[in-house]
């Protein structure tokens, strides 16, 4: 406990003239049914505190707070109402302060910013705060502000940086830095393989991973199955993977497990899981570090290292160190990816800034008895007339005016407004009486979204013509299947239901060459921001293709290291030596003990 | 060449094929399942052409042309017999089928006294033909990538899920999309519509592409023949159907619209008049295509940036952001402006009331 309550010293600061407290709500010491929800924080600042109840209020969070000073303290909360409209607010929560409930509805503003909660006296030094949630439906708060002045917060983002910066006067840098052989950042499939690859080699190997569990999409979070074929990396691939169950289905929790103890099994890995990275510091296109943070201490750490791999699905760490990157469509002709029969679905005439969506997956199953859901009337104009009881990969969503990174937290609401009014809809027709929501996911599983470019670009002329590149380290079977919103083809359909063009290919090779930057010279990237153009993202964006990418730059790292050399040098220098390390993954090694 | 069953060869039957009366030259009435307008009155003429579908035993059956009085391409059409086979046993199946002049399937003809049978003998129903048609219009249709013992495999049970499970999930797409009992019969069928067929009679009508085929795409409700003839489009041609655009551009689908939008010369942002309809359909067109409008929201005449300001209630967040962004300059001289952009962000009912809110805040 004593831990605790020195974090919140962290967070919380007295200025001289009023009485100032910043509390995190991520930080708080029990976190009751609320849940830490870090995907946002490029966008809207914070990891924050989001009440997941599928429709049934959760239990409080609670943390106690030492107040340095009595007095009378104005209670800002920062917060937003997520489904503005003509209706009551989805998400709406109370305050409770040394249990007295603050009688203000929070949750009701639009966008985010703060909304007054009251006032309290305080009188002693220990103080309890409390999140009563109303609703069940994604309520969220960032933070709550003590101040004994009149002054309100600043809303506007702008201004949110700087003054959260002051009010926690936290210093430029992480006081902690640590060294490593290699910095992964992002532990989905690609990053687990990457670091595992890189660890049997000897690395030193340093994970970033902002969520509890590893596995990205394939994670038990989010419940997208492992597809692809293994290519030289079956023996790491199979520590990782997912059976094929349907998605959105408990049993990945089975293979949670498996990556999970897999992963923690190697004892050069170093795991940082919830911590988010937020920044990389690139001088002369070379990355010094990069900083992370705890998503729910805001402990922060500066993480240094000669090699460093994206692998963060967004690719982050190289848009922050200025990476050349892609996001949306390539024209038509840009690398001639026309297909007659699906014409403009598949590859426009005119670039623009589609992208493949986002899912949210979900499930529902039989109760016993008869199961009331709530009426959702601001869930109805998204879902409209649409009945489901449960959801696959074609609840899908993307639109061209948002962007799959900085509009992410409107997509998964609008997935969210989807899924519970489709469920309500449903529960309407007698026989789903008895229908309960078992699991709907808050994480947005997404497709595609930045990519970053690398010495060559794949693209589906490559996955055509299975030709064989001299540095090809990964290869798949697999179609190119590229998703598009069946509402562009009749506006009667759901906006949130997308639809697959199957493109089949012989077998077909990606070059190391798509595996690192072009421009930052100790950056290699594994996973969908691989360097690919959109069409060709179609097929190797599944998970153990990219896991193969993982583990296929792991290994390129470990040859790094061993020349002290950056990752363009292994294509020039050392591609036979690389090539056979790779060849040799096929083979199950002899332990050491039987050499 | 079409293979279809699982492996019986015809001949070894013993059943002879009814011959399909091929003597109707020509079509008058609208197909009994048939996808496209008809409009009444209409005569087509049967026109031999060099193209045929190959039938395993059952050799080939030709393709015609089927033209109008002004001896116009309209459609393609076959008499198709087939044999259906499933275990062991064997069937005919007789179909007319139409496609469109982009080899696109549009619909069938049942041939009389041939009524489709399932694999318990019953007929098929008419909502069994009606699905039947609506199976073989999903040109992405799982049959297209499934072979037939992948389609009729039973999958293995899951723990969690049973019956429904993955290669279950795959099982239920096909049942809910082909007529119970008569999945042989379906996925022939499909297969013939969607076989090689249409590339070639894609290739037969970009031969016969004249002026009057534009004309006759261009002003078609079908979807198919808009963008076929959109993407047959020179410079010049934006201008020779401007009114047609606009029109198609107001009440076709988002992705005709799309391609209109992103493709409009440069003339049309630099002239007032020519862009001014495009943008009164604003609020008649999907999100994705006002979306598209507004990137050329710099190039437009001072009364649609004014205009606009009616429809703020209808912009997403980020469109809104873009108007406001576009707008900055001129709020400062307008006060008619200035005042609506005020009383939006005071209205309780605007969902992105803020956003305009903060707007002003920062001009100020």
């Amino acid at each position: 406990m004593k831990l605790i309550v020195l974090t919140f010293s962290l967070l919380c600061i007295n200025l001289a003239v009023s009485q100032d407290m910043l509390i995190e709500a991520e930080g708080f010491e029990d976190k009751g049914g609320w849940v830490v929800d870090p995907q946002f924080v490029e966008q809207m600042g914070s990891p924050y505190l989001l009440a997941h109840g599928m429709g049934v209020p959760v239990e409080n969070a609670k943390t106690r707070v030492i107040f340095n000073k009595d007095g009378e303290y104005k209670v800002w909360v920062r917060t937003k109402n997520w489904v503005p409209g003509n209706w009551e607010p989805p998400g709406k929560f109370q305050l409770k302060i040394n249990n007295k409930v603050l009688q203000s509805i929070l949750g009701q503003r639009s966008g985010w910013g703060w909304e007054l909660a009251g006032t309290v006296s305080i009188r002693k030094k220990k103080n309890s705060v409390e999140l009563v949630d109303l609703t069940g439906f994604n309520g969220r708060i960032d933070a709550i502000y003590f101040t004994t002045s009149d002054a309100e917060p600043p809303s506007s983002m702008k201004k949110l940086a700087t003054w959260r910066k002051t009010v926690t006067q936290e210093p430029l840098a992480p006081n902690i830095t640590k060294k490593f052989d290699l910095v992964v950042v992002g532990g989905g499939i690609a990053g687990c393989a990457a670091s595992i690859a890189a660890a049997e080699q000897g690395l030193n190997v340093a994970l970033i991973h902002d969520r509890p569990v590893l596995g990205g999409n394939a994670s038990s979070e989010i419940r997208v199955h492992t597809l692809g074929i293994y290519g030289h990396f079956e023996r790491i691939l199979k520590k990782l993977d997912t059976e094929h169950y349907p998605n959105g289905s408990p049993e990945a929790y089975k293979d949670q497990e498996k990556r999970d103890n897999n992963v923690k099994s190697y004892k050069n890995i170093s795991l940082f899981l919830n911590w988010r990275a937020y920044d990389a510091k690139a001088i002369e296109n070379r990355i010094n570090y990069v900083d992370a943070r705890q998503t729910a201490s805001g402990e922060r750490i500066r993480f240094e290292a000669p090699l460093f791999i994206d692998s963060t699905g967004d690719g982050w760490i190289g848009y922050w160190a200025g990476a050349e990157f892609t996001y949306g469509r390539e024209s038509v002709d840009k690398y001639g990816e026309h297909w007659e029969e699906h014409g403009e679905l598949w590859s426009p005439k005119q670039p623009d800034n589609a992208v493949m969506g986002s899912s949210v997956l979900w499930r529902s199953y039989e109760a016993e008895g008869n199961e009331n859901f709530p009426e959702v009337p601001w869930a109805m104009p998204v879902a409209r007339d649409y009945a489901k009881v449960k959801g696959e990969w074609q609840w899908e969503f993307s639109r061209n005016d948002l962007n799959q990174i900085d509009d992410a937290e409107e997509i998964r609401d609008h997935m969210l407004r989807a899924i519970y009014g489709s469920f309500a809809n449903a529960k309407k027709q007698a026989e789903n009486a008895n229908r309960k929501l078992e699991w709907v996911s808050y994480l947005v599983g997404k497709r595609e979204s930045r990519r970053l470019v690398g010495d060559y670009i794949f693209t589906l002329n490559d996955a055509k013509s299975g030709e064989k590149f001299h540095d090809a380290v990964v290869m798949e079977t697999r179609e190119v299947d590229v998703h598009y919103q069946t509402v562009l083809e009749d506006e009667k359909n759901p906006d949130f239901i997308s639809e697959a063009l199957f493109y089949k290919t012989p077998k077909y090779y990606i070059p190391y060459r798509s595996l690192y930057s072009k421009n930052i010279s100790n950056l290699f990237m594994a996973g969908r921001n691989f360097s690919t153009s959109h069409v060709g993202l179609g097929g190797p964006r599944v998970m153990r293709t990219t896991g193969q990418m993982g583990a296929a730059v792991g290994f390129a790292a470990s040859l790094c290291k061993k020349y002290e050399v950056d990752p363009r040098d292994i294509y020039t220098g050392y591609l036979d030596e690389y090539l056979t390390l790779i060849e040799n993954q096929k083979y199950t090694p002899i332990p050491d003990s039987k050499q | 060449m079409l293979f279809v069953g699982l492996g019986l060869w015809w001949s070894e039957i013993g059943i002879l094929p009814r011959v399909v009366n091929s003597q109707d030259e020509t079509l008058d009435k609208r197909p009994d399942y048939f996808a496209m307008e008809w409009e009444e009155g209409t005569l087509l003429t049967k026109k031999q052409t060099p193209f045929f579908i190959e039938v395993e035993t059952m050799g080939n059956q030709s393709i015609s042309l089927l033209t109008d009085e002004n001896n116009r391409p309209r459609l393609y059409t076959a008499d198709i017999v087939t044999p259906v086979c499933a275990d062991g046993e064997c069937r005919l199946m007789y179909l007319t089928l139409y496609w469109n002049l982009l080899g696109g399937y549009v619909g069938f003809d049942k041939v009389e006294g041939q009524e489709l049978t399932k694999h318990d003998h019953e007929e098929f129903t008419d909502p069994d033909y009606e699905k039947l048609h609506q199976l073989l219009l999903d040109d992405n249709s799982i049959l297209k990538r499934k072979k037939i013992d992948e389609l009729v495999e039973r999958p293995a049970t899951s723990e969690a899920d049973g019956v429904d499970a993955t290669s279950g999930a795959t099982i239920a797409e096909v049942k809910e999309s082909v007529v119970d009992g008569a999945l042989y019969s379906c996925f022939v069928a499909w297969n013939i519509a969607h076989g090689e067929v249409k590339r070639e009679l894609l290739d037969n009508t970009a031969g016969l592409f004249n002026l009057e085929m534009k004309h006759y795409m261009l002003n078609s409700n079908d979807v198919d023949y808009q963008m076929y003839a959109l993407k047959s489009f020179e410079e010049g041609d934006f201008i020779a159907f401007k009114e047609r655009i606009v029109e198609m551009f107001r009440e076709s689908i988002p992705l005709i619209r799309t391609y209109i939008v992103q493709n409009l010369p440069e003339l049309f942002w630099r002239s007032d008049s020519l862009q001014i309809p495009f943008w009164e359909s604003f609020d008649a067109i999907d999100i994705n295509n006002r979306s598209l409008l507004l990137n050329h929201l710099e190039t437009a005449p001072k009364e649609v940036l004014l205009s606009l300001s009616a429809n703020m209630g209808l912009m997403t967040k980020n469109q809104l952001k873009t108007y406001l962004m576009g707008v900055e300059d001129l709020v400062k001289e307008n006060s008619l402006l200035a005042k609506e952009l005020d009383s939006f962000a005071h209205s309780k009912s605007n969902t992105y009331a803020y956003i305009v809110e903060e707007f002003l805040e920062d001009l100020e």
